[in-house]
């Protein structure tokens, strides 16, 4: 076993990270806001999420679902562009393998870390999941396959650290399948609820997988270069033409994003249907169309791609505030996704006087701290890993 | 048979039948020309309900649940007194927090621009096909085999609220004190297996609202209420095609 | 300048009228007299069940009918929650025509078995009332 862990963990060769104290400090920061975010959740399932959390009988998904599907569509984007590279051989995404395999890791446990404090007994679910599974709860396979994925993934990037890339590469395909999966049974979970109209359909596996993609691209740019900035690295050729060509792969999936986006909203509100209308507008001229233009559109799309557009993809900087204003995007589109499928009553339409038009949900500090650890943790563990595995370099690149 | 005796019986009409048999002659005359035979026109929904199979009522025989536990719900004969929702809190022991079933009060449309006001009680419907239980990963809640109710086994709970977003009918809550989620049963532990024949709410209802019953018995007040010729019967979000076991209708 | 002044008898104008329009809005409001049509306030009783209200208002301003159809030493008194203290004010007296029933029969008005919703305001309407009441006094008061 500590063989395996010796060979795993490189001690020379690659990058040396940087020892200075501010790199350390982040470190420092990233752990303690994973600690509080940790402290916060203990509390609330201390005193009880009914107390603790801002989710209501009518809203029972919140910020921390939002959180957490952020985190996997994170890590399957991640896993998916990786994949690009060394499952499927295209060279120009070889170099950013094995950063992005590993950060695809970090991600889905920062997932988890939130998902465990969203479940009320987050104990129960490994047990049940396999002595009452249901085959036909999307949530249930989401929770399985997950947890294969991040088997899967652990060991490709041990493999890849042992330099056997043809065996990671056939964990990289398994954890590649599951988590495309996984991730598409997430987009069920909300796709299939017949009574939910702002989510009902086929769109959302599709859409959940297709902005996974878009996901990945942001976040291998964002964390290479600050990978490299903060040890001050200077990034090969190689490296800097396959964050070019992610920032390309990027800019055709916004493009994709921004047409199912367009075509979601029309549906939406031609014709007005009962149920879905009502959400479409709080979106386009609701409590929630702030959310909506500048999170959803203005961050996560329009900025983005004409800042990839205007540098012809190749600016390594524009791309990177490209991928910061995109990822910031990608979070508001999880939050209204979450909760706007929620806030229209269950008996719109039918004159009930005590339902108002909309619910409304507000994010309570336990839920926000939670969330804020899951950032510290992914940058602690970013961060740790670049100095653990010297840059994440790869000899085969 | 005299001709006088002929001429009372004919006198008799539909009307004096008794109501077993009225319903199936008026049934046959629907079915055969979707007119009454003794020549009144009826409208198209009351030609739907008659034949059932196209209303929101599943034809006898069509899930194999026995008993069928349903409730009938007589709406505009609801008072919104609450005893109902005080009763079921009582029995079931529900949180302070949260609710079983509620009332929701409905603004309805008079005609002639008059506003006027009705009463919805709202539970779990006990659907045919449960959203809440597909979308269950631990089978936590599940429908009981015998006799359609959907139920939980507070044990193995995970809480992750999947099945209150999947609810159309908001029937779910999470209670704390059972880390797991609580809904309606029908009142199945604390009455119906003991040998009452009627869940708290409708026991306590003083109007006449809440009628439990069973869809396989015929004879059963709730099957009758809801296959009476003349009546119109709905669900409440049909769309949804969870097909729900709660059924509303005025009387 | 001269328009100017135009304008502001234009203006004032339509101050006055809609002055008077106004002052005949809340003359309107004032008209209900509560020596002639009984208390405004409505009346709510909780017993046996929460939420029956009866409203002055509806049936002498509304309907006509004089304080003694009702005020007529057997049906009720002239003080808001004695009728509840009966044990036998309950629907089974309404339909043997006591109380209201002696109008509420379908006859002279709608029937007690019909539009339940309309008397009964429910434990919502008596919140609601029992909140309402206050602003309704003073606003009876003015
Ligand atoms: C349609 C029946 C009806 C008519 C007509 C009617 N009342 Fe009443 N009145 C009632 C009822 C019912 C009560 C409440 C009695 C109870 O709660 O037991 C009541 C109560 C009152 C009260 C006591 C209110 C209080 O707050 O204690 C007054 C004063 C009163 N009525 C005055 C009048 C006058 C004046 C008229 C004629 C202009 C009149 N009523 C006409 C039914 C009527
Ligand atoms: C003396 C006869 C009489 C009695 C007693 C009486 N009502 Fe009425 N009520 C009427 C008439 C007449 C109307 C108006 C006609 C109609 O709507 O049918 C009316 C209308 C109403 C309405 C409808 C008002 C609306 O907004 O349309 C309500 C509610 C009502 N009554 C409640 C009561 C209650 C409660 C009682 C008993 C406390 C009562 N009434 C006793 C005669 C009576
Ligand atoms: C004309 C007004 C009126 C109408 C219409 C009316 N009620 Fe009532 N109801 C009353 C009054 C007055 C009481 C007694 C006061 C109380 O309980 O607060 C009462 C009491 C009751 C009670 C409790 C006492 C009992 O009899 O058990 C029930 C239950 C009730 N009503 C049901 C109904 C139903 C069901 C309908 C419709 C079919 C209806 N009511 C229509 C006025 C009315």
């Amino acid at each position: 076993m500590n063989n395996i862990i010796a060979s795993v963990m490189p001690q020379e060769g690659g990058l040396a990270a940087s020892p200075s104290r501010s790199y350390n400090a982040i470190i420092t920061v990233g752990g303690l806001l994973a600690a509080v975010g940790l402290a916060a959740g203990l509390h609330a399932m201390l005193i009880g999420h009914e107390h603790a959390y801002g989710v209501t009988r009518e809203v029972p998904w919140g910020l921390l679902i939002a959180a957490y599907v952020f985190f996997v569509v994170t890590s399957t984007g991640l896993c998916l562009v990786s994949a690009i590279g060394h499952v499927f051989g295209v060279e120009a995404f070889k170099p950013i393998a094995k950063r992005s395999v590993f950060l695809a890791i970090i991600t889905i446990i920062a997932g988890f870390f939130v998902i465990a404090f969203e479940i009320e007994n987050p104990w129960r679910m490994p047990i049940y999941n396999m002595l009452s599974p249901n085959p036909t709860s999307n949530i249930w396979w989401m929770g399985t396959l997950y947890g294969a994925y991040l088997f899967f993934m652990v060991v490709e990037f041990a493999l890849l650290q042992l330099e056997k890339h043809k065996v990671a590469g056939i964990f990289g395909l398994l954890g590649l399948v599951a988590g495309i999966a996984a991730h598409s049974n997430l987009g069920a979970v909300f796709g299939l609820l017949g009574g939910r109209e702002f989510w009902h359909g086929p769109y959302m596996p599709i859409y959940f997988i297709t902005s996974a993609m878009m996901s990945g691209c942001a976040a291998v740019i964002f964390f290479h270069w600050v990978g490299y900035k903060a040890n001050g690295w200077k990034m090969s050729e190689k490296l800097e033409a396959s964050l070019c060509s992610t920032a390309k792969l990027g800019a055709t999936l916004i493009a994709v994003i921004m047409f199912f986006t367009t075509w979601k909203m029309i549906s939406g509100i031609s014709g007005q249907p009962p149920g879905k209308y009502e959400a479409m507008m709080s979106l386009i001229n609701g409590p929630y169309a702030v959310n909506f233009w500048v999170g959803e559109v203005m961050l996560g799309m329009v900025v983005p791609f004409i800042l990839i557009l205007s540098a012809r993809a190749k600016n390594l900087p524009v791309l990177f505030s490209a991928s910061v204003s995109g990822i910031i995007g990608i979070f508001f589109m999880r939050y209204d996704l979450v909760v706007v499928g929620q806030i229209v009553p269950h008996f719109h339409g039918m004159g009930i006087n005590e339902l108002p038009h909309l619910f409304t949900y507000t994010p309570s500090l336990h839920e926000i701290m939670i969330t804020v650890g899951a950032v510290g943790l992914t940058v602690m563990g970013f961060l740790m890993g670049e100095r653990l595995f010297r840059g994440h370099l790869s000899e085969d690149h | 048979m005299k001709v006088n005796d002929l001429e009372k019986l004919k006198s008799e009409g539909i009307e004096n039948l008794p109501s077993e048999e009225r319903r199936r002659f008026l049934r046959f005359g629907l079915a055969v020309t979707g007119v009454f035979l003794g020549g009144s026109v009826l409208s198209l929904t009351s030609t739907r309900n008659a034949q059932g199979a196209m209303g929101p009522v599943p034809p006898a025989g069509k899930f194999p649940y026995k008993p069928h536990y349903t409730m009938v719900i007589r709406q505009n004969r609801c008072i919104d007194c609450e005893r109902c929702m005080e009763a079921c809190t009582k029995t079931n022991n529900v949180a302070s927090y949260g609710y079983r079933t509620t009332i929701l009060e409905q603004e309805i449309d008079l005609g002639r621009g008059e506003k006027g006001r009705m009463f919805m009680p709202v539970l779990c419907n006990h659907c045919n096909r449960p959203p809440c239980v597909r979308v269950c990963p631990t089978t936590a809640t599940f429908k009981n085999k015998e006799n359609g109710i959907v139920m939980m086994d507070y044990d193995r709970c995970i809480g992750c609220k999947t099945c209150m977003a999947a609810c159309p009918y908001n029937a779910r809550y999470f209670k704390e004190e059972n880390r797991a989620i609580d809904k309606c049963n029908f009142c199945f532990d604390t009455r119906i297996s003991k040998g009452e024949s009627k869940t708290a709410c409708a026991a306590a209802c003083p109007a006449g609202v809440r009628i439990f019953g069973d869809l396989t018995n015929y004879d059963d007040e709730a099957y009758q209420l809801i296959h009476t010729p003349e009546k119109v019967v709905w669900v409440l979000r049909p769309e949804t095609g969870a097909m729900p076991n709660v059924f509303y209708m005025n009387d | 300048m001269k328009r100017n002044n135009k304008d502001i008898f234009l203006i004032f104008g339509l101050l006055a009228l809609a002055c008077v329009l106004f002052a005949g809005q809340v003359y309107g409001e004032e008209e209900y007299d509560e020596e002639a049509y009984g208390p405004l306030k409505p009346i709510v009783w909780a017993k046996p069940v929460k939420g029956v209200v009866f409203l002055h208002k509806t049936h002498t301003m509304g309907a006509g009918l004089e304080c003694d159809s009702c005020h007529n030493g057997e049906m009720f008194e002239m003080a808001a929650g004695t009728a509840e203290e009966n044990d036998d004010f309950t629907m089974a007296s309404l339909y043997e025509g006591k109380y209201c029933g002696s109008c509420h029969d379908g006859e002279t008005a709608f029937s007690s078995k019909t539009r339940c919703a309309t008397c009964h305001v429910g434990v919502k309407g008596y919140n609601r009332l029992t909140g309402v009441v206050l602003h309704d006094a003073e606003g009876g008061n003015h």
